[in-house]
This record gives C-alpha cells, sequence and structure tokens, in this order.
C-alpha cells in the first residue's frame, strides 16, 4: 500500500511548523540544503511499493510523421521524436511510432500543503492542498528550486504508482478540498493531471496546476475544462532571459496567459526576481502594464525571493528592498493585488482590499491568521474580491 | 648550466606545458606514441603528423551474423590498432594506449540499432593482450535493460569483464550527485565514467540519427550524462562537444571503434530494416574528433549513392564534429586526416 492516507492522518513536526506560528523560520531541507520556499515538496518520501521502471501510458497531443517519428504538440517545443527517443521533457518517448508518457501515476512527491505555498492567495485561502509531482520538466530554469525531481528523468527518482481513482477517494475521504500538480512541472505529466482532474471534478474536489504555462493552446483548452484554477510562473519579461536562463521562449508563456483569461478559470502570477537577471525597474514596469492592458488588474502578481541553488549559485538572495519596489511599481501601474513573497511576516503577503485598502487575509508564514473576506466580498466596503473563496464557485453543485 | 631564468623564458616554458597538457588530454594526433618504459603511454612524444583513421573492412563481415566471424574481427580490429598506432605489432599499439593497471571503460550504444558484442569481445582481447586484468575492463551504457536487449551478458561479481548500466543502480545513484557545468550543459555524470575508470573506449555504431545527423563516437556519450533529453536542440551541438570537453570525458579517451558491421544511413537511431547498410568493417581511431569526422563523411557518402538528400541539405549537418574540431578536441578538417584502409 502507498502512503497516502498517512499523508493525511500524520503530519509531521515539520508540517506543523508550516501550519504553525514558526511558519517564519527559515529551515534547511533535502538532500540540496535547499531552504523552504514557496512550492519545494517536503522530505518525507512516498511510501509503499515502488515503481520499478516507468508507469507507460498512452499520450496526447501528438502526430504521426514518416519513418515512425513522431511530433509532440503538448508544448511550444513541438519536439520531433524518432522512434526509441525521448522528448525534451525526457518523460515522454516515442515507441515504435505511438507516443507514450512514461509518468502516468509515477508519484515522486506528495505532500499536504497549505494552498499559500502554490502560491494561490484568492484561492480557497487557509485550505489544504494534496500536492503531487512526477519526474521531468519541457524548460530547465537555472534557477530551479525543485531541480532535483524537475531536471531528472522517471527511472532516475523514486516514484510509486498512484491511480487517479486511489488519490481522488483519498482527498475526498478526508475532505481535502483541492489536488495541486505542482513542484516539477504538471504540462509534462498531462495524461494524468487530465484524468484525474475530471475524476476529481466528478466527486467535488477541485484541481488547480501550478505551472511555468508552457503548453499549447489545445490541451490548455481541454485541461481548463477539469482545472479549477492555476498558477503561473511568469520567469521574466524579456525572451533574452527565457532564453539563457530557462532554455525557453517569453512568447508562448504570454499566449498562454491570454489564454487564460479568454478560458475565464482563476488564476494568479509568479515572478521570481532575481538580483541582477530580471529585477529592473523597466522590466517589471513593462510587465506590470502588459498584465493590466491583456489580462487585466484583477490578476494577483506574486514577487518572490530568489535562493541561489541549481545552476545559479553565484547570485546573492534578493533583497527585500528590491521585491518592495517590484511590488510598488506593479501597484502604480494598477495592479490591484501584488504579493511580495518567501518573505515571511512581511506586510506584502497579506491582502488589501483595493478599493478601502483594509486588510482582508492577514498570512504568517503559510498560514491564515485572519479572513475578511466575506462571501467574496471585502467586510468593510463591500468591495468585490477577485478570486474562488468557495467550491461552490468552481464545482457547482 | 645555470639555475636561473629569465621570467620570459619561464613564462614560455609554463606555457608549453599547459599546451602539451591541454593536447594530450584528449588523445591528440599522433599522441599514441612510443610507451615509456612503465607502458604508460608516452603523450610527451607527440608529433605534428595527420591524425590516422582506420577503416578495416572485410565482404565476409557483411554476410551472416556478425557473431560468427569473431576471428576476422580480432584480426581486423588489432589491424587497425597497429595502424593508427604506429606500432610494430597489435600487442605494441594496446600497449602505447593503456597501462596494465588502467581501469578502461568501454561505452557502447544500445540505443535503436547496438553495439555487436562480437566487436566488444574483440576490443577486450586486445586489452587482455596488453596486460589488463579482465576486472579491470568495464561494458556499461545507460540501461541493464538495453544492454541485455542488444546482446551483452550482464555480469556485476567481482570476478571477470564488467558489465552494467549506470542506471542499474537505483532510481538515479549511479549518477554522481552534483551537477557539472561544462560549456552550455549542466548535468549529473555516470559514475562509472566519473569514479572508476581512467581510460575510454568508445564503440558508437555508425548510424544517421534524426537529429544530431549521425550518432557516431561523440554523440555516444550523451549516455553518460543524466539528462541527455535536453540537449537535443540545434543540432546537439555544441551540447555534444561540451560533454566531450569535460574532463570525466576527454582525457580520459583513448580510442574509438565505431561498429560498422551493420550500418544504418537513414531514419536513426532506431534500428529501420529498409535502410540497413551492410559496411561491414570497423572505423578505428584514437582521435575522437577525426574517428567521427570519417564516419559522418562514409554515412553521407552512402545516403548520396542511394539518392538521398546529404546531411547537411536535410537541414541536420553533424555540427557537432566541426565545433568539436574547433575547439581543438580533435581535427575534423577531412583533408587533414589520413585514411588508412585495412
Amino acid at each position: 500500500m502507498d502512503n497516502l492516507d498517512n499523508i493525511f492522518s500524520q503530519p509531521t513536526r515539520r508540517d506543523l511548523m508550516r501550519f504553525g506560528l514558526a511558519c517564519g523560520a527559515v529551515c534547511a531541507l533535502g538532500r540540496a540544503g535547499r531552504a523552504i520556499t514557496q512550492d519545494t515538496p517536503g522530505k518525507r518520501q512516498m511510501a509503499g511499493p515502488k515503481l520499478e521502471g516507468v508507469a507507460r501510458h498512452a499520450a496526447m497531443h501528438w502526430e504521426k510523421q514518416p519513418e515512425n517519428r513522431i511530433k509532440c504538440v503538448l508544448c511550444p517545443r513541438e519536439c520531433e521524436v524518432a522512434d526509441v527517443e525521448r522528448g525534451y521533457c525526457g518523460v515522454r518517448e516515442n515507441h515504435g511510432g505511438e507516443y507514450q508518457t512514461l509518468v502516468y501515476g509515477a508519484l515522486c512527491s506528495a505532500n499536504m500543503d497549505p494552498i499559500e505555498k502554490k502560491p494561490l492567495f484568492h484561492y480557497l485561502p487557509g485550505t489544504p492542498a494534496f500536492s503531487i509531482a512526477t519526474a521531468g520538466c519541457n524548460i530547465e530554469c537555472k534557477f530551479c528550486q525543485n531541480w532535483q525531481i524537475s531536471q531528472f528523468r522517471p527511472e532516475q527518482v523514486e516514484s510509486t504508482l498512484v491511480t487517479p481513482e486511489r488519490l481522488v477517494s483519498v482527498c475526498k475521504s478526508r475532505d481535502c478540498p483541492t489536488i495541486a500538480y505542482t513542484y516539477s512541472e504538471p504540462v509534462i505529466f498531462y495524461e494524468y493531471m487530465h484524468d484525474t482532474a475530471a475524476l476529481a471534478r466528478q466527486r467535488g474536489v477541485g484541481s488547480v496546476m501550478i505551472s511555468n504555462g508552457y503548453i499549447q493552446e489545445k490541451p490548455l483548452r481541454e485541461l481548463c475544462r477539469q482545472l479549477t484554477g492555476v498558477k503561473i510562473d511568469l520567469k521574466a519579461f524579456t525572451e533574452k532571459f527565457y532564453q539563457e536562463q530557462c532554455a525557453g521562449k517569453l512568447k508562448p508563456v504570454l499566449a498562454t496567459l491570454e489564454w487564460l483569461k479568454d478560458i475565464g478559470i482563476w488564476f494568479e502570477l509568479v515572478i521570481l526576481i532575481i538580483p541582477t537577471l530580471n529585477d529592473s525597474p523597466n522590466e517589471i514596469k513593462e510587465m506590470s502594464a502588459w498584465v493590466v492592458k491583456h489580462l487585466g488588474p484583477d490578476v494577483p502578481m506574486h514577487f518572490t525571493r530568489f535562493h541561489p541553488t541549481y545552476r545559479l549559485k553565484n547570485l546573492p538572495r534578493t533583497p527585500v528592498s528590491t521585491l518592495e519596489r517590484c511590488r510598488k511599481i506593479a501597484m502604480d501601474a494598477g495592479v490591484h493585488y501584488v504579493y511580495a513573497g518567501n518573505v515571511p511576516m512581511h506586510e506584502g503577503e497579506n491582502t488589501y482590499c483595493h478599493r478601502c485598502r483594509s486588510e482582508l487575509i492577514r498570512r504568517v508564514g503559510f498560514r491564515v491568521a485572519s479572513n475578511a473576506v466575506k462571501d467574496g466580498k471585502c467586510s468593510k466596503c463591500g468591495a468585490k474580491i477577485p478570486g474562488v473563496w468557495s467550491q461552490g464557485q468552481v464545482i457547482p453543485g | 648550466m645555470s639555475q636561473q631564468r629569465t621570467r620570459r623564458e619561464f613564462l614560455s616554458q609554463v606555457g608549453v606545458a599547459v599546451a602539451g597538457v591541454a593536447i594530450g588530454g584528449v588523445a591528440a594526433p599522433g599522441c599514441a606514441a612510443e610507451p615509456d618504459e612503465a607502458g604508460k603511454p608516452n603523450r610527451k612524444a607527440a608529433d605534428n603528423s595527420s591524425p590516422r583513421v582506420a577503416i578495416a573492412r572485410d565482404d565476409a563481415l557483411a554476410r551472416g551474423r556478425v557473431g560468427e566471424h569473431r576471428e576476422l574481427l580480432r584480426k581486423l580490429l588489432d589491424a587497425a590498432v597497429q595502424k593508427v598506432t604506429k606500432q610494430a605489432d597489435a600487442v605494441g599499439g594496446w600497449r602505447s594506449m593503456f597501462r596494465p593497471t588502467d581501469h578502461v571503460g568501454i561505452k557502447v550504444n544500445t540505443l535503436g540499432l547496438s553495439t555487436q558484442p562480437a566487436v566488444v569481445d574483440a576490443i577486450v582481447a586486445g586489452l587482455l593482450s596488453a596486460g589488463l586484468a579482465a576486472e579491470n575492463v568495464i561494458i556499461w551504457d545507460r540501461f541493464d535493460t538495453e544492454l541485455a536487449a542488444a546482446g551483452f551478458k550482464l555480469n556485476k561479481s567481482a570476478r571477470g569483464v564488467q558489465c552494467r548500466g549506470t542506471d542499474a543502480e537505483r532510481y538515479g545513484s549511479g549518477y554522481q550527485r552534483d551537477i557539472e557545468i561544462s560549456g552550455e550543459i549542466g548535468s549529473c555524470f555516470s559514475k562509472i565514467v566519473a569514479e572508476e575508470v581512467t581510460a575510454l573506449i568508445c564503440v558508437p555504431v555508425l548510424k544517421d540519427h534524426n537529429l544530431a545527423g549521425a550518432s557516431l563516437g561523440m554523440k555516444n556519450f550523451y549516455g553518460a550524462i543524466h539528462n541527455p533529453n535536453k540537449y537535443h536542440d540545434r543540432n546537439c551541438d555544441p551540447y555534444v562537444a561540451d560533454v566531450v570537453s569535460h574532463r570525466f570525458i576527454g582525457p580520459k579517451w583513448r580510442l574509438t571503434v565505431c561498429d560498422a558491421t551493420r550500418a544504418q544511413y537513414n531514419a536513426g537511431p532506431a534500428r529501420h530494416p529498409g535502410f540497413a547498410w551492410p559496411f561491414g568493417g570497423l572505423i578505428v581511431g584514437s582521435d575522437v574528433v577525426a574517428t567521427d569526422a570519417v564516419a559522418a563523411d562514409l554515412l553521407d557518402g552512402e545516403r548520396k549513392r542511394r539518392g538521398l538528400k546529404s546531411l547537411e541539405d536535410d537541414k541536420r549537418p553533424a555540427k557537432h564534429i566541426t565545433t568539436a574540431g574547433a575547439r581543438g578536441l580533435g581535427v575534423a578538417d577531412l583533408k587533414k586526416i589520413e585514411r588508412i584502409d585495412v
């Protein structure tokens, strides 16, 4: 048996610390000595029988090509993959001219996290999200805090097989309102996320995708019929940064954001601010202006603190003053909800009504200390606060 | 004789020494010269002659099963090694490249059209003739499963020639924990290549590759890193040269034996019988770049002969060979390579 039940029922000391008042403390965890930051998996490993090899399953969103080659149309890379080869993500393989995912249900991380850790601040605040991941990613950020799962192939990461039915039934039985597909890059385990989210929706459990937004329009629209929320990492606002630091491109991510706006699903943006690389006031100003113009002022922006890791260990942590500057620039540009992240106890982690500026949600680390949003409105002035404040908003009935 | 040197003399000598290390580290042309008295390859004696690449063919090899021609393979390989190393005989050739104390990693290619075990047997025989213990030889690739499927007999015991995959260790523990940066790549290297071996023999297959153009010796070392999937953009360039440049690979590389007993001129790297090419031979060299350059040229020639586009015209030139040459890892210019038919 896997230990999904235990993950719900037996909080570790670390869990308690996360949820408790001591959340502000920064603790070391993991074999790489990572600091606790937003959306890193916890230390506890999945128990139960380990998956030997890979978990093959027919892949979605690909096209046949001559000579047993295939073209993947899941993400903007559009990998052309010869027989026996894998795509850039390392988890989708051409098997005799048929494309297969190798990580269907192969969970390498599973944790009960506060939804604030994703971070989603306008989505059922103060509730838990059962957070899962498989190995793999479709870009390579030199500052990836989860590189030990995102930048490895499935065989190289200890995983446990968990079916969508098992995952959803455990969440349902424990009244967990949300499953978060997170940590690595859920687009690359699209099929499992899609099937699980569809089943979860049927049973009244929501699903949020914590993603880099590197996905094509058709699969995104199909997926969003099942999801109830999305968080996108907007890594920077220049092609140069995406190319040099992430092996990706900015333009497809901006397209994703506009599609999400068009679809109408709730989403928030996170921008990890890295000293000297994406912290210039002009870049933040242009980014904020673009957000207001194309997505509207109600999409929250989280400017979060960088910690040296992976291939980017030569830069310092982001000064808090830089985050404060970014936050001010975005607010001046007209964004209603702007946060400072990875800086526990900072006022920028709280939610303030965009109309009367009264404090609505006070956060201490990942814990919600107080919440003055009533029926989706400011309890002081009655202004409608954008977000998902009850499960009924996203899963009617 | 004065013991005092001028600053200019000192810097000059240091510069020469540094250059020597850089060239000798990656089996520069002519580096496989006379061994010293300890049997260690004497790289200081490198001359400026063109690197030699031997093409050893026999029509008989193209017939029947490769495993039926073990004696012939051994003779062809020994003759090629003797020619490439310019030694009086084959044993001298092997000894010029490998010390008895070396731990030799034989990197085969078992993805798609695979290295023939009989070719590796011939290499092992050559190493044993140079005085190496069987236990100091390891045949390896990424996966146990792929090695076994290619016909290799796994051996993880303490006796005999070792044979195992990096991923045989559970959940990636066969790779080093830390990321190594080399040029544009950031990868964890196989512990086999990073920690176990002192010398490398690369045994690729002469085959087409849908992205890199040709999958030959240098490309074969994508099998030494944990994340090769990240480095196939831009025809795998400059990533292949980045991998080969790394201290775990380049300085240890002694010999390439490209298995061309059964080659494939199109639709690689997967096995595709419709494009099989019964070359019936081996392509052998101690210059990593030159050997690949000659093999790629043969591949392109065969494509043209069969009316297919050249790799260049098919928008998948083997750019990584040119890049490796430009970096000084070896010689990529065909005009500067001495081809020898065996």
